[in-house]
């Protein structure tokens, strides 16, 4: 493919990576899956980068094809065996940001997600990149009052895994 | 402050980033997704049975006359071969329609549906072969029993009753391989889209 074409995408990529940065945060439990799935996500992007018109916003597209990777797609590869756990790694960084309780309340909160099954962690995505439910419905194939009562059900089922 | 509410703040902030020459590595690299598998299992599963097919053409001449003699006239084998060959074209046809909708951009339940589509034509594909071989397998053998010299010199010792015991325990032994293939297949397909398929019923059962 043309090296105009790919320097345009990897710039947009490295402004944007962030969010794909958040997927696999929800989707994995360690360093070497996350970079895995980041990987598999850049490279599907890529391959879909040519039919991509703009007619939706660049985070747009990029964010239903990372959920549609990390959800279906992605096959966990040989190479990511588990070691670091993220906890250690991810909350390391934001020690000296946050208070203790504040530190502990989210490393709390990413293990509750991460006990969520994978259409569950979809819906939290979405709701915490603010999504409004006919965006959520359209991304994931269900109706907006679908998207609706399982949302809810979803944040009932964190807050009781959070407050038992 | 609400947990949820302290996640949403902690959200956007990054925390890790890959710089451009890793990401230019990373978009070269080769996908391990479950799409490109599929096709390969797919592409795989033509040609073998596209190559089971074929076989006839590459026999000796010896052993066309010999079959010839066999099973006598071959206007019927002609009319198996021409449908047979038909029926892969339909194949190949659907599979590249149903490959063509896979889209990584479509919506997650689209998406899922697209997949089990194509494996569900693999799948007939698969049935419609081992179907094809158990029926070609038994035919084959009652007409060999029937016409070729060294065979039929030795069902001229058993009764009928021996006959179709014999012919009984022939169509077990071939079911039970038969099986065992589709076994075979069902173990490829189950751990490649177990993922899958685990995911679509949950998205179903918000419906």
């Amino acid at each position: 493919m043309d090296k105009h074409l790919e320097e345009q995408f990897v710039e947009q990529l490295e402004t944007n990576q962030n969010l794909i940065h958040k997927v696999c945060r929800l989707y994995t439990h360690d360093v070497d899956a996350h970079n895995d799935l980041f990987q598999e996500i850049t490279i599907q992007l890529w391959k879909s980068y040519k039919n991509f018109r703009g007619d939706s916003k660049f985070s747009t597209w990029m964010y239903r094809v990372a959920l549609n990777t990390a959800i279906t797609l992605y096959r966990k590869s040989k190479r990511s065996i588990q070691t670091q756990e993220f906890d250690t790694v991810q909350f390391k960084i934001q020690a000296s940001e946050y208070d203790d309780t504040e530190e502990q309340q989210l490393k709390e909160m990413y293990i509750a997600i991460r006990a969520l099954n994978d259409i569950e962690k979809a819906l939290v995505f979405l709701y915490l990149e603010d999504k409004s439910y006919k965006e959520i419905s359209d991304t994931m194939g269900i109706t907006e009052v679908n998207a609706r009562v399982k949302m809810n059900r979803v944040k009932t089922k964190l807050r009781t895994i959070l407050n038992p | 402050m609400d947990k949820l509410d302290l996640l949403k703040k902690d959200w956007n902030k990054g925390h890790q980033n890959f710089s451009k020459d890793d990401l230019y590595k990373m978009i070269h690299k080769k996908s391990s997704s479950i799409v490109k598998f599929l096709f390969y299992i797919s592409v795989g599963e033509l040609i073998l049975w596209l190559g089971i097919n074929s076989l006839q053409w590459f026999y000796s001449e010896e052993y066309k006359n010999k079959i010839e003699t066999t099973f006598g006239d071959d206007s019927l084998m002609f009319v198996a071969t021409i449908v047979s060959y038909a029926i892969i074209i339909l194949f190949i046809l659907l599979l590249y329609r149903s490959y063509q909708k896979i889209s990584v951009t479509s919506n997650i339940k689209t998406l899922m549906e697209n997949i089990l589509n194509t494996r569900k034509i693999i799948k007939y594909y698969v049935s419609y072969n081992l179907i094809m071989l158990f029926v070609g397998l038994i035919y084959g053998f009652y007409v060999a029993i029937h016409n070729d010299p060294v065979l039929s010199e030795m069902f001229t010792h058993y009764n009928d009753q021996q006959t179709l015991k014999f012919l009984f325990v022939l169509g077990l032994v071939i079911a039970i391989s038969l099986v065992c293939v589709w076994l075979f297949y069902k173990l490829i397909y189950g751990l490649l889209i177990q993922k899958l398929n685990k995911n679509y019923k949950e998205l179903k059962a918000i419906e």
